[in-house]
């Protein structure tokens, strides 16, 4: 039953661009990348460590990808590629440092990393086009939005493979088990800073990526609203009311966050980032284990 | 009796055509005051329309979506207005970045787009010399400073007193700041070859960062003190509305009182006029509320969006808002019909006497071929009122020089 809903839902994704207008088709794909961040804070979490360089990684991701194409030519699809490989190999060299932090101290450490991202990608004028940024004079695929539609699925479906393989292999225990106690971790043979570092290489490089197919399907990057909160802070709220430390509580919260924003602006043109802010709030208070854990707390307890 | 079926039929088609509205799209960020208003201004000018019987026959419809500020949410607006509700005309605008990312995608659907926000060159370059459907009315950034020394130039024409040599930029850290003191640095570089705008002008330039009060600073006594230092002819900050006050306020603290203190950030506070520090500082825009004293179409503006709204304008993307929509109309008056190579050659050759102070005119900018405003104004803050003060033809008062300093204050 299981296998054929995914089947269901997974057929549903491929055939969309056939039975949805553009708007829709644009939706669901700015949902999906979000979709993706939210996963990637989410398997970061699961090692107990909360990360606020999301937004850092996107941002670094979808300048390599800008320059690479802008720069050295690289095709538009492999450039997605070299952002993700870019902010893996970045996160990989700051992870050998940070990585030793915790708590808090982690925390602030990694948003201040987009900080030091965002004043480089500002001041490397020659490179990064400064403070204007950098425009391409083309889209991926020419700007069809079905072709960006697709190239967007497969990349999350390699996002949602990539967490199920956090949370289906042994790699699952010793995360979870380095979030309940680091010290009975470490005396069960777990190397701690090994799976931390892989951990923070993977979602950094998800992370990339998502950054370079945004970069890619809008051509441009611009230090602003390319390291922007907004690919913070949207992701955290998305993984929270759908429930964390989790495959499909991220995927919840990304469709219920991204459906109920778009849908609440046609309703109400003015005002509805209020609404949308309160859901939010509410969630959170009263959902404490997000709309996916709520609903099957309900379902085990009957 | 087949006859007058037929016939009767080809009324009825004629009458639903000729009532079938003409849609307008509106792309504006209406949380923020600036879209907000510009929203409200379209609903004006499109209301006055219908009342006076709409265009060509057809009433005018508007329907206005909200871009959040987020390039995602602008560019995913192009593609509702285009493919659900099936707008004939793109308008509005804001933000440079969102409309970055809503380019590549009105370049495929090609409508008639008429753009009153994005002063970014970096958005011109994007659009490309190709694009024909595309006005864009707000003027970019270059152009702007370019205004600014046109002005300057004209105001130390007209007042001999009024001497610009030295000039100090104060500049936030970040994009906006960097980014106006960049162009500056290429405008000395031009003057000192004897080239550009600022020539004769511009001798020396000397810039100061400071963190701006709206990113978590506010203390800009060493920058100030700098400035105090180099005694310049001209000083002049880029920073945010939160940067208004406080500077001011540090500057009186220090005694630093050039003769020109101009600021220049992209709004300014609620009630700044009412501070009794403001008197005598110099800024720039596309407007003022007082150039309803000597413009008809700015009085009539202001009026009725006072009547409409019961709140005053406070920004100029509201005169540019109602713009945006009479300028279009115009040109679809002219072309006698929506046919997009009609409508382009009317945008290119009607002009249009804007509430925003200004004749509207169609010309080429440096990659496009069809830009609208192409100068700020000169204003000065004068007894808690912005006053115009170049250009001269919409002057509302004489300049106060030098800035009248703190001793009254």
């Amino acid at each position: 039953m299981k296998t054929l809903s995914i089947i269901a839902v997974l057929a549903l994704a491929i055939i969309l661009p056939f039975i949805a207008d553009i708007y829709l088709i644009h939706v669901v794909s700015t949902i999906m990348i979000f979709m993706c961040l939210a996963l990637s804070w989410d398997m970061m979490l699961r090692t107990g460590q909360l990360s606020f360089g999301t937004a850092g990684f996107f941002g670094l991701g979808a300048y390599a990808a800008i320059i690479a194409v802008d720069d050295f030519n690289v095709n538009p699809v492999m450039s997605i590629f070299v952002g993700a490989v870019f902010a893996a190999l970045t996160s990989f060299g700051l992870g050998i440092a940070v990585l030793k932090l915790r708590e808090m101290y982690f925390a602030i450490t990694t948003l201040a990393l987009t900080s030091v991202f965002t004043v480089l990608a500002r001041n490397l004028s020659d490179l990064t086009g400064g403070a204007a940024g950098k425009i391409l004079f083309n889209a991926i695929f020419d700007g069809d939005p079905k072709k960006t539609y697709w190239l967007i699925l497969s990349f999350t479906i390699v996002v949602i493979v990539l967490s199920e393989i956090f949370e289906r292999t042994r790699v699952k225990y010793a995360i979870s088990s380095i979030r309940n106690d680091e010290l009975v971790a470490k005396s069960s043979g777990i190397n701690i800073f090994k799976y931390l570092l892989i951990v923070f290489v993977i979602t950094s490089a998800i992370q990339g990526a998502a950054g370079a197919i945004y970069a890619q399907q809008y051509a441009f990057v611009e230090p602003d609203s390319t390291f922007s909160a907004n690919f913070l802070l949207l992701p955290i709220a998305m993984a929270l009311v759908g429930g964390i430390y989790s495959t499909i509580g991220p995927i919840v919260g990304a469709l219920v966050l991204g459906f109920t924003s778009e849908y609440l602006k046609l309703l109400m043109p003015y005002g509805h980032l209020i609404i949308y802010g309160i859901i939010i709030v509410l969630t959170v208070i009263f959902l404490r284990k997000g709309v996916y854990g709520t609903i099957m707390e309900k379902i085990r307890s009957k | 009796m087949r006859r007058l079926f037929v016939l009767v039929s080809l009324l009825l088609t004629l009458i639903v055509l000729a009532e079938k509205p003409i849609k307008i799209g509106a792309i504006l960020p209406l949380s923020d005051i600036t879209g907000r208003q510009a929203a409200n201004a379209m609903k004006l000018a499109v209301k006055e329309i219908n009342d006076a019987g709409g265009v060509l026959g057809r009433p005018i419809e508007l329907i206005v979506m909200d871009d959040e500020m987020k390039p995602e949410k602008g560019a995913a607006a192009v593609d509702k207005l285009a493919t659900v509700d099936k707008v004939d005309f793109f308008v509005g605008g804001m933000s440079s970045s969102v409309h970055l990312a809503q380019i590549p995608i009105l370049k495929k659907y090609k409508k008639i787009t008429v753009w009153i926000g994005a002063a970014s060159y970096k958005c011109e370059e994007a659009v490309g010399a190709d694009s024909d459907w595309y006005f864009h009315l707000h003027p970019w950034d270059y152009l702007q400073g370019e205004s600014y020394a046109i002005g300057w130039k004209a105001i130390t024409e007209k007042y001999p007193q009024v001497k610009i040599e030295k000039i100090f930029l104060a500049y936030e850290e970040g994009a906006f700041g960097t980014s106006s003191f960049k162009s500056y640095q290429d405008e000395f570089e031009l003057a000192k070859q004897g080239t550009g705008v600022w020539t004769g002008l511009m001798k020396d330039l000397k810039g100061g960062p400071f963190k701006s009060a709206a990113l978590g600073g506010g203390d800009y006594r060493a920058m100030l003190l700098q400035a105090k230092q180099y005694d310049p002819d001209l000083f002049i900050w880029a920073g945010y509305d939160a940067d208004a006050i406080p500077m001011l306020s540090q500057a009186k603290e220090i005694g630093f009182s050039p003769k020109l203190f101009v600021g220049a950030p992209p709004g300014w506070p609620a009630d700044f006029g009412k501070n009794p520090l403001s008197n005598g500082v110099v800024l720039y825009g596309m407007w003022a509320p007082a150039l309803k004293d000597v413009s008809a179409i700015a009085k009539h503006f202001w009026d009725a969006y006072v009547q409409e709204f019961n709140e005053e304008p406070a920004t100029y993307f509201a005169p540019l808002g109602y713009t945006n929509i009479y300028f279009l109309i115009e040109a679809i008056k002219k072309a006698g019909s929506i046919d997009d190579k009609a409508v382009i050659q009317a945008l290119r050759e009607i002009e249009y006497e804007s509430p925003v102070g200004g004749v509207l005119k169609i010309s080429p900018s440096r990659i496009i071929k069809n830009q609208g405003f192409r100068a700020q104004k000169i204003l000065q803050w004068q007894n808690g009122v912005q006053h115009v003060i170049w250009p001269f033809e919409y002057a509302t008062a004489n300049l106060i020089y030098p800035f009248p300093g703190w001793s009254t204050k």
